[in-house]
């Protein structure tokens, strides 16, 4: 009862110094709970950035060789139904989508040019990379930027593509800047094309996005593969093992960043705190000359920079969160999901570390209290 | 007399000297190590990046469009145009050399592979490593080892040299009876119809190649060979370019041709880019240079985001150490106000007592400041040693701007209770209330 009451009049008798020492600790919390948090979160956040590589798996049938002169022949095709059964029953939480290709080399006019039937939606979704230039898709046609300048085509003009004897009416929705082979090509609706090819539910390959790191992905490859029988799953290397090193390197800047500023932060306040203790010594010293322990009087000059850092580190919590909320919608643009279980950690770390700069204190045990009255 | 009151006031109790001294140097170490990484890890993090290859294509301006369905051109050999070997020197040579750090020149030849039964594929002519002169005199070292450092290859890569090949996966693995590294194959380019069946040349197969794209289900050998099959000899048709860029900004997406002169100086001068793109086309007249949007794209976007997101934290880091320094001299100077009380009842100005506590807070500052430079580059160092495998080089220009924070910081962080204790008067002071 007594030590709650000295603890009372202890932290109201000297607000000046403690809102110092709050200020110290409040700022340190601040930033370690935000970087807590921002830690815990920057993984799935920087996985999304890499999106932008596209596809990372290929799914093509098995003996696909070319032993004569001709575009898409059955042999080395696939079924369309028999994928779509097995990648319906993919979770969402595996896979960012697919898009089925069937390649045809078709006439406009008299030059020719490389035909890919595919979902339009889905293939533009696998390639955030892409950029459109026209209005949004409806049923008609992607051209590639080199095919629309040679053939001179803007977006909402019409043009017929023919192969064998058979000719299709298509309507130019956008055209389409990749930096890849998807320029000099025309993308169709994969009806028009399978029509055109006559080959209805055939595809020649399949490319698709699987979400998580190197082995998570490979594990995926693996379990697609054994549903699909005589199908080859491939991985791109370039969107997996590539993009799994530079995910791997990213994160640790950033966690070794993150852990860098953690320590040195709390060390700060921890000098923080003890050079505060110090100046302490005239109360001790005082104390003591009244008949104090030294136990006692430690014990109660702890329990004092506990009451601070705790309610510092609370503060501090508060403050961090809404500073991660900050970060995250100014660099991701989204927010960051707040763990829960860095405000125990964040609380307790800033309360170990006032209370353990207190303790220099008893070092002033073996010190005459005169001594420290007289100001030595 | 004022040094050495402010000597005798910061030689005593050296105690509390080296906490407030310690608080310092810890919040200026990670001021430096934070601003020492932040300022460096555009750069490093761009080189990282160049492992996921060639971020520009080039092409013949007036090309037609490659009909390539599974590894197979279907586009006639004499179709088309092509670009010269012996221009490419000259990238090197472009304002932004140095940034450009490998290209690989690509031929495609329509092939045959003999044997039983004729294979249907295509030859890709590249170079792996091969030794480009540059007119300057010197040799530059490039090829599919840095456009494409992803394309993994079992056994090893041809030499550039030599008659010799690398296939790709799906075509060895669908090879009728298997090949593997150490056979041979004979290889022709495919005759026209109604010319001259093609010489047939063998070629030791010396690696399997893996990559994901049309490559798995062809041919890739030597540049050289693939120019004496097509008969376009010193000829290529597609260059891909690795080139380290600055991730676009507002600046690096306006038109250069609406910039004044200093503006269009300042976008030629920076290696965004579109202004790369455009001196490769001055360099090699007649070309095309496309982004390859997949790649720069997805640098762009993690660059950008990774190199805020270090300044945000960088920032922080900075404000927290800020206020915890000026917690520390505040604190020192509150302490001491019996100190004061003495020196102003015994006559001394306001001024000198301000002076003598700023002086030594400044002395702190910069002993603190000093070591936690120290202390930061050691750090910031060991932080590029293992993010990176080198070293950060050491910023000597941060030591001016952090000793001048920790300096600034800890006047601020005394002033404020100074003129509090100015105002006072002692005698109270001194009562002890």
């Amino acid at each position: 009862m007594m030590f709650g009451r000295l603890l009372w009049s202890l932290l109201r008798g000297n607000r000046g110094r403690l809102a110092i020492a709050l200020v110290a600790v409040i700022s340190g919390a601040t930033v370690i709970s935000a970087l807590l948090n921002v830690e815990f979160d920057i993984g799935g956040k920087l996985a999304q950035e890499f999106r932008a590589l596209g596809p990372n798996l290929l799914i093509a049938p098995r003996g696909g060789i070319q032993t004569e002169d001709a575009g898409a022949s059955a042999a080395a095709l696939m079924d369309e139904t028999t994928l779509a059964a097995v990648l319906a029953k993919v979770p969402p939480a595996a896979m960012v989508g697919s898009a089925p290709y069937l390649y045809i080399v078709a006439r406009v006019g008299d030059a020719p040019v490389m035909v890919a039937g595919t979902e339009l939606q889905e293939a533009r979704e696998l390639n955030p990379s892409w950029k459109l230039e026209g209005a949004e898709l409806k049923g008609g046609c992607i051209v590639g930027r080199n095919v629309a300048q040679r053939m001179n085509l803007k977006p909402g003009a019409q043009f017929e593509i023919k192969y064998l004897n058979r000719a299709s009416r298509l309507q130019v929705d956008a055209v389409l800047d990749s930096g890849s082979a998807e320029d000099d090509q025309v993308l169709a609706p994969l009806a028009t094309v399978q029509r055109l090819a006559g080959l209805p539910g055939r595809v020649q390959f399949e490319q698709l996005r699987a979400k998580g790191d190197a082995p998570e992905i490979s594990a995926f490859a693996g379990r697609l593969s054994s549903a699909l029988p005589g199908y080859d799953v491939r991985p791109i290397p370039q969107a997996t093992q590539a993009e799994a090193n530079l995910l791997k390197r990213t994160r640790l800047l950033v966690g070794s960043m993150v852990i860098l500023i953690l320590v040195l932060t709390a060390l700060c306040v921890l000098a923080t705190m003890a050079a505060l203790a110090m100046e302490r010594r005239e109360d001790v010293g005082l104390m003591k000359a009244l008949g104090g322990s030294i136990e006692r009087i430690v014990a109660l000059f702890v329990a004092e920079v506990g009451v601070l850092g705790a309610s510092g580190g609370a503060i501090g919590c508060a403050i961090g969160v809404a500073l991660a909320q900050w970060i995250g919608e100014r660099v991701f643009g989204a927010s960051i999901a707040t763990r829960w279980e860095v405000f125990p950690a964040t609380i307790a770390l800033m309360t170990i570390v006032a209370m353990t700069g207190a303790l220099p204190l008893r070092l002033l045990g073996r010190v005459k209290p005169a001594l420290i009255l007289r100001g030595e | 007399m004022f040094a050495r009151l402010v000597k005798e006031s910061f030689v005593r109790n050296p105690r509390r000297k080296i906490l407030t001294a310690a608080a310092l140097a810890l919040g200026i170490a990670v001021a430096t190590a934070t601003l020492s990484v932040a300022l460096e890890v555009g750069d490093r993090m761009a080189h990282e990046f160049r492992s996921l290859g060639a971020n520009l294509l080039v092409t013949p301006q007036a090309d037609t469009l490659p009909l390539q369905i599974g590894g197979v051109d279907y586009r006639p050999v004499n179709e088309g145009a092509y670009l010269n070997v012996s221009d490419l020197g000259k990238l090197k040579m472009i304002f932004w050399r140095h940034n450009i750090l490998g290209f690989a020149p690509f031929l495609d030849v329509p092939a045959t592979i003999e044997g039983r039964n004729q294979i249907h594929t295509t030859l890709i002519g590249t170079w792996f490593e091969h030794n480009v002169p540059v007119p300057d005199g010197s040799a530059f070292q490039t090829g599919v080892r840095s456009t494409h450092p992803w394309w993994k290859v079992q056994g090893r890569w041809f030499d550039d040299d030599a008659k010799e090949c690398v296939i790709g996966a799906t075509l060895a693995a669908n090879y009728p009876g298997g090949i593997a590294p150490g056979q041979s194959i004979e290889i022709a380019g495919r005759a026209e119809a109604g010319g001259a069946p093609a010489h047939p040349i063998t070629l030791a197969v010396t690696g399997i190649v893996a990559t994901g794209g049309a490559e798995d289900n062809a041919v890739l050998a030597p540049l050289a060979l693939a120019q004496q099959l097509a008969g376009h000899s010193g000829q290529f048709r597609e260059l891909f370019v690795s080139a380290l860029t600055k991730p676009a900004d507002a600046f690096a997406r306006r038109d250069p041709k609406t910039m004044n002169e200093t503006e269009y100086d300042r976008w030629y001068c920076s290696p965004y880019v579109s202004s790369i793109t455009l001196q490769i086309t001055q360099a090699l007249p007649g070309t095309e240079v496309r982004t390859i949007r997949r790649v720069a794209d997805t640098e762009g976007r993690v660059l950008s985001r990774i190199s805020t997101l270090l300044w945000i934290v960088t920032l922080a880091a900075l404000a927290a150490a800020i206020l915890a320094v000026a917690a520390t001299s505040a604190a020192t100077v509150l302490e001491r106000r019996v100190e004061i009380g003495i020196m102003k009842a015994i006559g001394a100005s306001n001024s000198l007592v301000s002076g003598i506590f700023l002086a030594e807070q400044l002395m702190l500052a910069l002993i603190g400041g000093a070591i936690g430079y120290v202390c930061g580059v050691v750090l910031a160092r060991a932080l590029g040693e293992s993010v990176f495998g080198s070293p950060a080089p050491v910023n000597v220009l941060l030591l001016p701007i952090v000793l001048g924070i920790a300096a600034i910081v800890a006047v601020i962080g005394s002033l404020v209770p100074l003129r509090r204790a100015a105002r006072l008067d002692p005698a109270p002071i001194l009562k002890g209330e």
